[in-house]
C-alpha cells in the first residue's frame, strides 16, 4: 500500500467523522421553518427592561427606533406580539402596485436584552407568492418572476457557452 | 474516395444507405415511435412549468434529447436535413431575444412607468395576476428554445468533429499504405 493512498484514506475518514460530528447542529435540509432561512440577525440589541412593556402594548419604543436609525434601518410602523418574548414588526411599504405593509422585523428577548432580527426575502415570497403571481408552483414564481434578472443571466450564460462551442469546434476544414 | 451519401453519378437507395451507415431497422422503428412522444412531453413540461414541476430548462433539455435520439437512430446527415444549421443557430439567439423582448415590451407599453421584466404591464386582456403568470409562460418558452438549440448544436458540433477526425485518420492510413 502506497503512502498516498493511506493519506487519502485518512482524509476521507476524517471528513466523514467531521460530518457526523456537525450533522446534529445542522437544521433539516429544506425545512422552510428553519431559523437560518427565516431570520437574519442585525446585531442590534436594546435593554429589555424599559422596552418590553411598550412592545407588549403595541407601542413602538423610541429607544428601539433610535437604535435602528443609527444603523440606517427603516423605522417600524406597527408591532404585534407573536409569543411570550417575541414580537413581529411591519414597515410601511411604498411599492407601486403592492401597497400593504410588509412584515419586516422580528424582536426576540434573550436574557435581559432584546435582539433585532430581519425577515429573509424568502418569507415574503412564500407568504405573498400565490396572491401576487397566481402561480401555484412557488419555485417557478421565484425563478422567473421575483428573480427574473438572474434567470435572464443564466439563459445568456447557456447561449454564450453554445456560441463558444460553435466558435471552437465548427471549423469546416479551415484552421 | 467514395462518400456514403452518394452525391456522385450513382444514387444510393434508402436500403443501401441504411446498410452503408450501419443502421438498424428495429432501432429506427422504435425511435420513430418514441420521438413524437418525447417532444410532446417536452412541450408539456415547458408549458406546465407554472403549475407543477417543470420549466424552460428541463423542457428544453428533454426536447434536445429527442433530436439526439434522432441522430442516434437515423444518422447525422439525415438529422442535419431535418434541423438545418442556420435554423439551429437562429433559434439559439431567438430564445434570449424572446426573454429580453418580453422585458422590454413591459417598459414600452407602460411608457416607462414600470421597471424591466415587470410582467403585469403586458398588453393582455386578463387580470393582473393572470398577466404575471402568462408573462412567466412566455419567458419559459424563450428559455426552452435557447436551451434546446444550444444542446442540439453542441451535440451536432461534437459529432461532426468526430466524423471529420475519423475520416482524416482513414485518409492518412490509406496514404501511408500507398507510399
Amino acid at each position: 500500500m502506497k503512502a498516498e493512498s493511506i493519506i487519502g484514506l485518512l482524509m476521507v475518514i476524517l471528513l466523514a467523522g467531521l460530518f457526523f460530528y456537525i450533522v446534529e447542529d445542522v437544521p433539516p435540509y429544506g425545512d422552510p421553518n428553519s431559523p437560518a432561512l427565516q431570520l437574519v440577525r442585525l446585531n442590534i440589541s436594546v435593554d429589555a427592561l424599559a422596552v418590553e412593556d411598550e412592545l407588549n402594548q403595541g407601542v413602538i419604543p423610541a429607544t428601539l427606533v433610535e437604535a435602528l436609525a443609527a444603523r440606517n434601518f427603516v423605522a417600524p410602523s406597527e408591532v404585534e406580539g407573536v409569543t411570550a418574548g417575541e414580537w413581529d414588526a411591519k414597515i410601511d411599504k411604498g411599492e407601486f402596485y403592492y401597497e400593504e405593509d410588509e412584515k419586516y422585523y422580528h424582536f426576540k428577548k434573550a436574557g435581559n436584552q432584546i435582539e433585532v432580527y430581519r425577515y429573509a426575502p424568502v418569507v415574503r415570497y412564500l407568504e405573498k407568492g400565490l396572491e401576487e403571481t397566481d402561480v401555484p408552483n412557488i419555485v417557478t414564481a421565484i425563478i422567473v418572476d421575483y428573480r427574473a434578472y438572474d434567470t435572464l443571466g443564466e439563459t445568456t450564460v447557456i447561449f454564450t457557452a453554445g456560441v463558444s462551442v460553435i466558435l471552437l469546434l465548427r471549423r469546416r476544414g479551415k484552421l | 474516395m467514395t462518400k456514403a451519401t452518394g452525391t456522385g453519378s450513382y444514387q444510393l437507395t434508402a436500403e443501401e444507405l441504411r446498410v452503408a451507415e450501419g443502421r438498424d431497422v428495429i432501432i429506427e422503428v422504435i425511435a420513430s415511435l418514441m420521438i413524437p412522444l418525447i417532444q410532446l412531453f417536452a412541450l408539456y413540461v415547458i408549458i406546465h412549468g407554472a403549475l407543477g414541476a417543470g420549466g424552460g430548462f428541463q423542457g428544453g433539455v428533454i426536447l434536445a434529447s429527442s433530436f439526439i435520439l434522432y441522430v442516434i437512430a437515423f444518422g447525422i446527415t439525415g438529422a442535419r436535413k431535418r434541423l438545418p444549421e442556420s435554423w439551429n443557430t437562429g433559434l439559439q439567439s431567438l430564445g434570449v431575444y424572446i426573454y429580453a423582448g418580453v422585458g422590454l415590451v413591459c417598459i414600452l407599453v407602460s411608457l416607462g412607468l414600470v421597471q424591466y421584466l415587470n410582467y403585469w404591464a403586458l398588453p393582455l386582456p386578463v387580470a393582473y395576476e393572470m398577466r404575471r403568470a402568462m408573462g412567466m409562460d412566455f419567458v419559459e418558452i424563450g428559455i426552452g428554445i435557447t436551451v434546446m438549440a444550444t444542446m442540439t448544436s453542441l451535440f451536432f458540433d461534437l459529432a461532426w468533429k468526430e466524423k471529420e477526425e475519423r475520416k482524416e485518420v482513414k485518409e492518412g492510413n490509406e496514404g501511408g499504405e500507398k507510399e
